[in-house]
């Protein structure tokens, strides 16, 4: 067995995916897995399946779109890439994902302290 | 940016775009995975693992697309209503893959909601909603009138215009008679029901005319017989207009008079009588003409004849109004002492009132629908009984639904959407048997003619009615089985393996007490409608005092040919004479009134010579006014005097025969023969003592009772019935006073034609329905029982199977498997029994009431109902039982 991972976070996992769509521009669902594991360093464990639940709230909610285009090697694929409501949420999200981070960081410190 | 409710909003909207678009894009979204796991798998490879590592490796990081797939799902489709849609068609599946089953069940499903339904629309009309078309109507009541005696008396006119001139929390009051009336000409005349009204009628009950208008004006004042004006109902329009506008203006003649019409009522509204249906309105002021009496009768305050229809004020309760009625009548009673001494007045709800035919179908209609609430239950026990046994035959079914992850609820939900299913198709079919009962309420009325009924119809408030039954037998007929579907233990049930096996203990007693109160319930029913057979007979046998049969009777209208006292005599003392020649008849006579009539008769106030009354002795003695011959006839012995004679008219001094009660009272001392009694306004000499006889029901006690001969006293606004004594047969006898009446006067035709022992079982009526009613709920009930009872012996045959294979192998006779099956039969019948019993007879003071002559705990009744409830458990057990008598051991051991 590996050393223990982090289950993702529920919510965090959409933020992450509008994080990275800003940042690499449109990606197929495969890439953004990557691209997610690539990152964390083996960090988190994730059920890659649960980034194409995560893709269609997003879709729904109108924060990204989807278009069918082909892969680098030559296959089929869907990518999807984030749309202007888009970044104005992920604008929204990391803000208040820093604020709370900000507070928890606090509050976990103030324990340490004691 | 994004609140929370618009992120709701679009998860929404999805939803309903997922909904919309149906399965299509599933397709795409494999293609989507398969892409994804090959290209993870393919990375995998690179990294040096073999292709089957790769691809299971693949799959476990992208983890169970199963779950996945439920989540895309639950984010673009609304699952409660795909759940429900599956538990629909999976119930529609078992629902046909069982049709005996279904059949079973839609069928003693039609059969109680059927019986509730019918009884129901005809609570619905009668009482509950008894003025269908009016607004408000639960702001209207009646007024009557009470006399010394208490008994429930109409309105004079006169005490109408002080009540209406004079109370101030009533908002609006209007007289309503119900009247016979003659409309047409003298060569096509036809009798139309009709009322005769205060002019305010329409506005009292907040009616509003569908063209044309209602009175208004001067026809709303109290001049009398001045205003011939007519409002007539939508379904007259209908037959004599065909719905056409000219019919305003059109002139109608009514009891020999012209009539304007100037208005027709609309579609719903039927007039002011519960569950009854007029087709004209004339204003009250018109009675004299209308009854050729001219001005008095409504000057008179002893002429108490009008039924009295009233509008509370705004806010005002009807205890507060019926405290100022009380004590305006009061009152009255000591400003008028010479006609209103000692009377009181009321208000009551127009369901409670004493004029309709809701007062004598008030307890009929409440046992009869108590008996069809038994009727109910035992259908549920029934049903659920059918379940259990079902639900222990699907009980591998629904353990591995249980193990494949579907909660308990589901599997509650499952039963409740089959049941719910059973009890819709239950209802159509309940619904197809109360509407081919529509008009079944005329069932319940004797056979005199009234108005039209007006029957309810299954409108919104019977489908309503029968919806929530439906649901309530859903509810309350899964209850048991879902309790014992989500109990169950999904490993043992699967380790049984193949074998059925026996059902566990605990749903064995369930099943046997829900046929042991079915049969308790059966039993209740089938012991009420015993006794209230038994006590249609008890009276049914009283002998009346007169001698029924042979006898034909009819009732004349003769007000409705407006004719005065002298050509009203004529008409009878031709018709008496046409009709003695007819062949077979041996004697006819005439009088005012027909014994055991279901309308009280008439009384006077008397005093009689030489008696003093004691100081609240009730005077107003009941009478009938006879023509010659009428005790003859009746074959009343006369025990002393004479009897009247053709002399007995007018001109001649008035006399009279009283009956041997009277005498006892009054005259206790001898001397009876030309004794003097007062009364309208005259004296009259006792000619005559005849036997006591029953007057107004069978099962009342002998009262003091009196006859005047109808040439003395008649008037036309009294009533008219003719006798006549045949040799021949009766309906004969029958058909020749039609003939002979047509033909002595056209205007007045025959009502109400019928023998004497019918008119006698119309009286019977109240007791009538309940008897032969419950006997039908009580069968019906007890049907459902021997089938409940069956079903459960049968399916312990069926379970136990094995095991009486084994106890016939170990060398058990037959017989002792016979006795084995009939016992357990045996132990439900006696058992449910002795519950029912014991219900009935903590009934029974509730019962007693409308028992005669008899207690609820009748020995004999009782009797026969065990004997036969113990016959018929034997007879339903014995079928299975015999079946399994024959149980080969070596087929039952191999069985399964």
């Amino acid at each position: 067995m590996k050393s223990k991972k982090s289950e993702v976070l529920q919510g965090t996992l959409d933020l992450m995916i509008l994080k990275t769509l800003h940042a690499l521009g449109p990606l197929h669902g495969f890439g953004i897995a990557r691209r997610i594991e690539q990152v964390s360093r083996d960090v988190l464990q994730l059920n890659e399946g649960t980034v194409y639940t995560s893709l269609l709230r997003l879709q729904q909610q109108g924060w990204i779109a989807a278009e069918w285009g082909t892969s680098e090697n030559n296959r089929k694929a869907k990518f999807y890439s984030i749309t202007k409501r888009g970044e104005k949420q992920l604008q929204v999200e990391a803000e208040n994902w820093e604020r709370i981070s900000d507070v928890i960081g606090r509050v976990l410190k103030l324990e340490a302290e004691r | 940016m994004s609140t929370r409710r618009e992120f709701r909003l679009r998860a929404f909207a999805a939803k309903v775009r997922g909904f919309l678009r149906g399965h299509k894009r599933d397709g795409e979204f494999d293609d989507e995975i398969q892409e994804h796991l090959q290209l993870l798998a393919e990375k995998f490879i690179a990294q040096g693992m073999s292709r089957e590592e790769a691809a299971a490796a693949a799959r476990r990081q992208f983890g169970n697309v199963t779950l996945l797939q439920e989540d895309r799902r639950a984010l673009q489709r609304f699952l409660f209503f795909e759940a429900l849609w599956q538990d629909l068609r999976f119930s529609l599946r078992i629902i046909l893959k069982s049709p005996g089953f279904t059949a079973t069940a839609v069928l003693t499903l039609a059969l109680g909601i059927g019986a509730n339904t019918t009884i129901f629309s005809w609570i619905h009309s009668v009482l509950l909603n008894p003025l269908p078309g009016a607004g408000d109507a639960h702001r209207v009541v009646e007024l009557e009138s009470l006399a010394p005696s208490g008994e429930w008396v109409p309105t004079s006119y006169l005490d109408f215009r002080d009540f209406r001139d004079h109370l101030k929390l009533v908002e609006s009051m209007s007289v309503a008679k119900p009247m016979a009336l003659a409309v047409g000409n003298d060569v096509h005349v036809e009798r139309v029901w009709g009322e005769t009204v205060s002019g305010n009628f329409f506005d009292v009950l907040h009616v509003q005319p569908e063209i044309g208008r209602f009175f208004s004006g001067v026809e709303r004042d109290d001049a009398q017989n001045a205003h011939p004006v007519a409002v007539i109902s939508h379904s007259f329009w209908h037959s004599h207009y065909n719905e056409s506008a000219s019919a305003i203006g059109a002139i109608l003649r009514v009891n020999r008079t012209p009539y304007s019409v100037i208005g027709v009522a609309p579609k719903q509204f039927h007039g002011s009588m519960a569950g009854l249906s007029f087709d004209l309105w004339v204003p009250a002021t018109m009675y004299g003409q209308l009854t050729a009496t001219g001005t008095w009768m409504l000057e008179d305050r002893k002429a108490r004849m009008f039924r009295v229809l009233a509008r509370l004020a705004p806010g005002v309760t009807l205890e507060q109004a019926r405290s100022e009625l009380a004590s305006l009548a009061g009152f009255m009673a000591k400003a008028d002492a010479d006609t209103n001494e000692g009377m009181s007045a009321t208000l009551l709800p127009v369901w409670k009132s004493h004029n309709g035919i809701q007062g004598s179908l008030l307890a009929p209609l409440t046992i009869l629908f108590g008996a069809s609430g038994v009727v109910l239950l035992i259908v549920c026990a029934n049903i659920a009984n059918l379940l259990l046994v079902r639900a222990a035959d699907r009980r591998k079914e629904f353990s591995i639904r249980v193990a494949l992850g579907a909660s308990p609820m589901r599997l509650v939900r499952q039963l409740s959407t089959e049941v719910l299913m059973l009890a819709v198709l239950g209802s159509v079919a309940g619904l197809l048997i109360a509407d081919w009962l529509g008009g079944s309420l005329r069932w319940l009325l004797p056979l005199t003619e009234a108005p039209r009924l007006q029957s309810g119809g299954l409108d919104s408030g019977v489908l309503l009615f029968t919806a929530a039954l439906a649901v309530a037998i859903a509810a309350l007929a899964s209850i048991g089985p879902a309790l014992h579907a989500t109990r169950d233990n999904v490993n043992e049930t699967l380790k049984e393996g193949g074998r059925s096996g026996t059902s566990s203990t605990q749903s064995n007693r369930l099943r046997s007490l829900l046929v042991t109160s079915e049969v308790a319930l059966a039993v209740t029913s089938l012991l009420g409608a015993g006794l209230f057979v038994k006590s249609f007979y008890r009276v049914k046998s009283i002998h009346p005092g007169f001698d029924p049969n042979q006898v034909a009777v009819a009732k004349f209208n003769l007000s409705a040919a407006n004719f005065d006292a002298q050509q009203a005599d004529a008409f009878c003392r031709h018709l008496r004479e046409r009709l003695e020649r007819q062949p077979g008849v041996t004697a006819v006579t005439y009088a005012d009134y027909v014994p055991l009539s279901l309308g009280e008769g008439s009384w006077e106030d008397l005093q009689v010579e030489r008696y003093v009354p004691g100081p609240s002795e009730n005077m107003k003695i009941y009478r009938n006014l006879v023509a010659p011959g009428y005790f003859t006839l009746m074959k009343i012995p006369l025990i002393e005097g004479r009897d009247f004679t053709m002399q007995d008219d007018d001109p001649h001094p008035p006399v009279m025969i009283v009956t041997r009660e009277f005498v006892r009272r009054f005259i206790p001392r001898g001397g009876v023969l030309n004794r003097k009694v007062h009364g309208w306004g005259q004296w009259f000499t006792i000619v005559g003592v005849v036997e006591d006889s029953k007057i107004h029901r069978l099962t009342e006690n002998t009262r003091p009772y009196f006859y005047v001969p109808i040439r003395q006293i008649y008037r036309p606004e009294m009533g008219l019935a003719f006798y006549v004594r045949t040799a021949g047969s009766v309906s004969e006898a029958m058909q020749s006073i039609r003939r002979e009446s047509q033909a002595v006067d056209a205007m007045v035709p025959a009502s109400e034609v019928m023998s004497l022992n019918e008119w006698i079982a119309g009286s019977l009526f109240g007791q009538r329905i309940a008897a032969s009613l419950l006997s039908v709920l009580a069968a019906i009930a007890f049907v459902l029982a021997s089938i409940g009872l069956y079903g459960v012996v049968a399916y312990t045959v069926a379970q136990r199977t094995q095991e009486f294979g084994i106890r016939l192998s170990l060398g058990a006779q037959p017989r002792d498997v016979l006795g084995l099956i009939v016992r357990q039969g045996l132990a439900f019948a006696l058992a449910g029994t002795a519950v029912g019993a014991g219900l009935t007879l903590l009934l029974g003071r509730a019962l007693g009431n409308f028992l005669v002559n008899m207690s609820a705990a009748d020995p004999l009744i009782f009797t026969a109902t065990a004997v036969f409830v113990i016959v018929l458990a034997l007879a339903a057990a014995s079928i299975p039982a015999r079946r399994a008598m024959r149980i080969d051991p070596i087929v039952a051991l191999r069985y399964e």
